[in-house]
């Protein structure tokens, strides 16, 4: 173990270009990665905040049954809660907000109109359900603030999305890194590979230091990209979290731990992976 | 030991017929001379034994084993018992003598504590303890051509294939290998022996096969050089 262990240094060390490249792949892929996921649970925590303050208000016309329409709201499935405020408690609560309604009111009779209060379960949702809720028969017209908390998710969304693909491809990127890294290696010892297997060493054998050099590779990248990640979204977070106190920064170390374990586990899976089948390809290469 | 059926082997890029429909039998214990001609199809023989190819028509058998029917991890378990002398020596050039020998011990999983008293036994064997440290480079050619025995020697493989053990030596440093090589058969190894060398086949009589365009068109039980 120690001689495989020792050739496989060698072969990280006697090819340092492609041992540098690898790493460097390795950890701009995880970090990248670090930082999609996290900003995607800051996302999410900050939409689910949102969310409770996102609502639809339908207001019907006069004579319009609402009872039938609640029904039909209710019966959408991305509405989560719906409830009538009926035109009288409306009025009492516009007189109590805004004293010279009262006047207007006993001049021309309550101008308002029954309301519905809709809340969405997701506020990606939001238009959908204000235009299903507009189409209904009887009512007068809808109203929802949050218009730009959609806009806002969905640019997250794209960003998300080109952030996963990005990472996707560094990840490739990294593969063919250590496909690459392994055959220089076995190139460069292909003398002593033949000879091996002239003395009957066995493939398991002749491939162990080039398994070792990816699963190297693999927990190297990922200790590097955690001791980047870590530190970096704990300064980042700290210093949002003073600018725009309202922002409720995900600081939970337990998760931050899972992320990196995760990570880690990811990187060893993409420098296995990759040794296994550049040696083994190469191997046959060889022969 | 070695039983060839019928082989032949052609090249596949060149289209050479190297050997040429070649039936023989050789006996455990025995020890055999190949001879024949540069080109005459000797380091195809010995590939075709440690399945470094495989014949184009017919069977070679190796301990009674078709080689042809070897997968995954037999071919290695194949090549361990057997002890190759190549052509070209294939010493690896950064590793010392002893470590040369010591390689065949490695590779092949054998404890390390037997390694120091079996890589020099055989380096012993071969005339060269005092040099166990030198680098083939710092060698004579002879000198590693003796190494190369001691690495093929020192796992103590029931088979020794040697090609051309003493292409590159003079006559009395050839007649000491050839003493080492019929030593390593008197303690019951099978030898074969691929050479040139008229002179050796002629004083250390054994069994000669040879060959001409890749055809076996000789087997004298009791030697001599015939070409
Ligand atoms: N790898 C190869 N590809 C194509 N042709 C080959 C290859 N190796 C050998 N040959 C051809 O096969 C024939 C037999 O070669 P082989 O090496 O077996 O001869 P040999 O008897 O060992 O000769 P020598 O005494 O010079 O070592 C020759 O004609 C040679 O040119
Ligand atoms: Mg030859």
């Amino acid at each position: 173990m120690t001689y495989h262990l020792r050739q496989a240094w060698l072969a990280m060390r006697g090819n340092l270009t492609a041992t540098l490249a690898t790493l460097t792949t390795m950890v701009l892929a995880l970090v990248m990665l670090g930082f999609v996921v996290l900003l995607t649970l800051n996302v999410d925590r900050a939409l689910s905040q949102l969310e409770s303050q996102v609502e639809v208000a339908a207001f019907l016309r006069d004579g319009a049954d609402t009872e039938r329409i609640l029904s039909s709201i209710q019966d959408l499935p991305q509405v989560r809660e719906a409830t009538v405020v009926r035109k009288d408690a409306v009025l009492a609560e516009m007189q109590r907000d805004y004293p010279y309604v009262r006047e207007a009111a006993e001049l021309a009779g309550n101008p308002f109109p029954d309301t519905l209060r809709v809340r969405v379960a997701r506020v990606a949702d939001t238009t959908t359900v204000a235009g299903a809720v507009r189409k209904l028969d009887g009512v007068e017209s809808v109203e929802y603030g949050a218009g730009y908390v959609e806009r806002a998710a969905r640019v997250l969304d794209a960003v998300r999305v080109a952030g996963y693909v990005l990472v996707a491809l560094l990840l490739a990127g990294t593969l063919f890194n250590i496909l690459n890294a392994v055959r220089v290696a076995m190139y460069a010892r292909r003398a002593e590979i033949n000879v091996m297997r002239l003395l009957g060493a066995t493939r398991g054998f002749i491939r162990l230091p080039y398994l070792i050099e990816g699963l190297l590779l693999g927990v190297l990248g990922a200790a590097l990209a955690g001791a980047l990640l870590v530190p970096g979204y704990e300064a980042l977070a700290s210093r949002l979290t003073v600018l725009v106190p309202s922002l409720p920064m995900l600081q939970d170390r337990a998760v931050l731990a899972q992320l990196v374990g995760t990570l880690a586990g990811l990187g060893v899976l993409v420098g296995l992976v990759g040794s296994v089948v550049a040696s083994g390809r190469y191997l046959r290469e060889l022969e | 030991m070695i039983q060839f059926h019928h082989v032949s082997l052609e090249y596949p890029v060149t289209r050479t017929l190297a050997l040429d429909d070649v039936n023989l039998h050789i006996k455990k214990g025995e020890f055999v001379y190949l001879v024949g001609h540069s080109g005459a199809g000797k380091s195809s023989f010995m590939s075709l034994v440690l399945k470094r190819s495989l014949p184009s028509k017919g069977e070679v058998y190796v301990a009674g084993e078709p080689l042809r029917r070897f997968r995954g991890g037999r071919t290695a378990m194949h090549r361990r018992r057997i002890g190759m002398i190549f052509q070209d020596n294939q010493l690896l050039p950064h590793l010392s003598s002893a470590d040369n020998v010591a390689f065949a011990l490695r590779v092949t999983g054998v404890p390390r504590r037997e390694w120091d008293e079996r890589v020099s036994g055989a380096l012993k064997l071969v005339g060269l303890d005092h040099k166990k440290h030198a680098l083939p480079v710092q060698l004579s050619q002879g000198e590693q051509q003796r190494v190369a025995i001691a690495r093929a020697i020192v796992s103590e493989p029931p088979l020794l294939l040697a090609d051309e053990p003493t292409g590159n030596l003079d006559p009395e440093n050839s007649r000491d290998i050839l003493k080492v090589l019929q030593n390593v058969n008197l303690r019951g190894t099978t030898v074969v022996v691929a050479t040139h060398a008229r002179d050796l086949v002629e004083t250390f009589r054994h069994r000669t096969l040879t060959l001409r365009r890749g055809r076996l068109v000789r087997d004298d039980p009791y030697g001599g050089y015939a070409l």
